[in-house]
């Protein structure tokens, strides 16, 4: 029953991507794409990969649909100006054939080496979980994975975090000079009364589902990462709704919620050199209270960072 | 009791797959997006029941967040469409 329950799955799941492939308008195929990640969800839960499962949905079905979603309305702008001249459209279906040919035949030549790749591992593949679930007992965690990400591989951690950053600074600095270290804007002029009201309504409980995940992420499945991705949604939704502003990105006290994770991450590196063996290594008495504090630190950074990223650059000069 | 668990989860997925696809194809684009909320629904029903049948209780969380985003996926939505107006009621305007 269950392999006829995964067929029907990939299935479905082929389908939905052929459709987000022929479907013409971007803004349908964007809306396609969201119902895509949250589906992915479901296959990663069947795959026993719980972890991925949660970040599969919260990143693929939430997050990345309002920054499509965002970038597809930004985009349609200034074409629907030059639409008198159609010379935007010409233009984009002339590289159209030969762009789809190409992007289709690199993305089957991707699929066939990535199934070759699978099908060339040998029967038991290489693994390093039965050493991995041997040493859990020194982190004082119960979930595997987070001991993947904070201690063993911590170091892939701090780095990732730093990315993130970066993306940051990146997409802050398409600001125009008029209007660095102010405001993006991201409420229409009137929102609508359902969003308001929604607005009001989800955030109190993904706030509580955010901490949720952030502690049941050392034993069981979830983490810094979900829980961070929940509490930047449920900011967003309140100020796509208009209930508040978005912060200065000048502000003094975002910056620092935007670099506190990532600094207390690598000070306690650091401070592995004086207290255990070496950079990113922890004490094993206080191995959990350590991983826990930097995680708690690191939810915040990942909220503010994403939510700053969805936001998009400055829009508004800064106040003074 | 797992194969009747697993049974309901694919008869949901069925139903959750034929209803997407039709919603999927309607022209007004505020439909389209309901195609995400039923998703949220069918695969919700679909991973209680999967941890149900296999036991493993952290599939509940799973099905906790893909409720969440796909109301937050709502939220997303309006993102643009305030730019829109004029593409959708014209048609509207010139059948009455």
């Amino acid at each position: 029953m269950t392999l006829l329950f995964d067929l029907a799955l990939v299935a479905w799941l082929i389908a939905l991507a052929g459709h987000i492939a022929m479907t013409r308008e971007d803004r349908n195929a964007i809306v396609a794409f969201i119902a895509f990640g949250l589906l992915l969800g479901l296959a990663w839960v069947r795959l026993s990969a719980l972890d991925v499962a949660l970040t599969e949905v919260a990143i693929g079905g939430g997050v990345t649909g309002v920054l499509l979603l965002s970038a597809e309305a930004h985009l349609r702008k200034p074409l629907a100006q030059d639409s008198a001249q159609d010379r935007p459209h010409d233009g984009r279906r002339r590289l159209g054939n030969v762009g789809t040919i190409a992007a289709a035949l690199a993305s089957a030549a991707v699929t066939a080496g990535l199934a070759l790749a699978v099908l060339a591992l040998p029967t038991p593949a290489p693994t390093l979980a039965p050493v991995a679930a041997a040493a859990l007992d020194t982190t004082g965690l119960g979930n595997p994975v987070t001991a993947v990400l904070l201690a063993y591989r911590a170091l892939d951690t701090l780095l990732e975090k730093v990315v993130l950053l970066l993306a940051l600074v990146g997409v802050w600095s398409l600001a125009p000079d008029r209007t660095w270290g102010g405001a993006p804007s991201l409420a229409p002029a009137v929102a609508p009364e359902p969003l308001v009201y929604l607005a009001r309504v989800l955030p109190p409980i993904g706030v509580v589902i955010a901490v949720y995940m952030f502690w049941v992420g050392a034993d069981a499945p979830g983490g810094t990462f979900q829980a961070g991705t929940v509490l930047a949604a449920m900011w967003l939704i309140v100020m796509l709704a208009g209930l508040r502003q978005p912060p200065d990105t000048a502000h003094r006290v975002l910056r620092l919620l935007l670099v506190g994770g990532p600094a207390l991450f690598l000070a306690v590196g650091f401070l592995g050199f004086f207290i255990a063996d070496g950079f990113l290594s922890y004490p094993e008495p206080i191995a959990k209270p350590l991983i826990l504090g930097i995680e708690a630190a690191l939810t915040l950074s990942i909220a503010a960072t994403l939510a700053m990223l969805v936001a998009g650059p400055a829009q508004k000069a800064p106040e003074p | 009791m797992a194969d009747v668990f697993t049974a309901a989860a694919l008869a949901i997925l069925a139903a959750t797959a034929f209803g997407l696809f039709r919603v999927l194809r309607s022209r007004i684009a505020v439909e389209r997006m309901m195609a995400v909320q039923l998703l949220g629904t069918g695969g919700v029903a679909a991973l209680l029941l999967l941890g149900a049948a296999s036991g493993v209780a952290a599939t509940s969380d799973a099905a906790l967040l893909l409720m969440l985003f796909a109301a937050f996926s709502c939220a997303a939505f309006t993102r643009g469409e305030e730019d829109t107006p004029d593409e959708d009621p014209q048609p509207t305007k010139e059948k009455t």
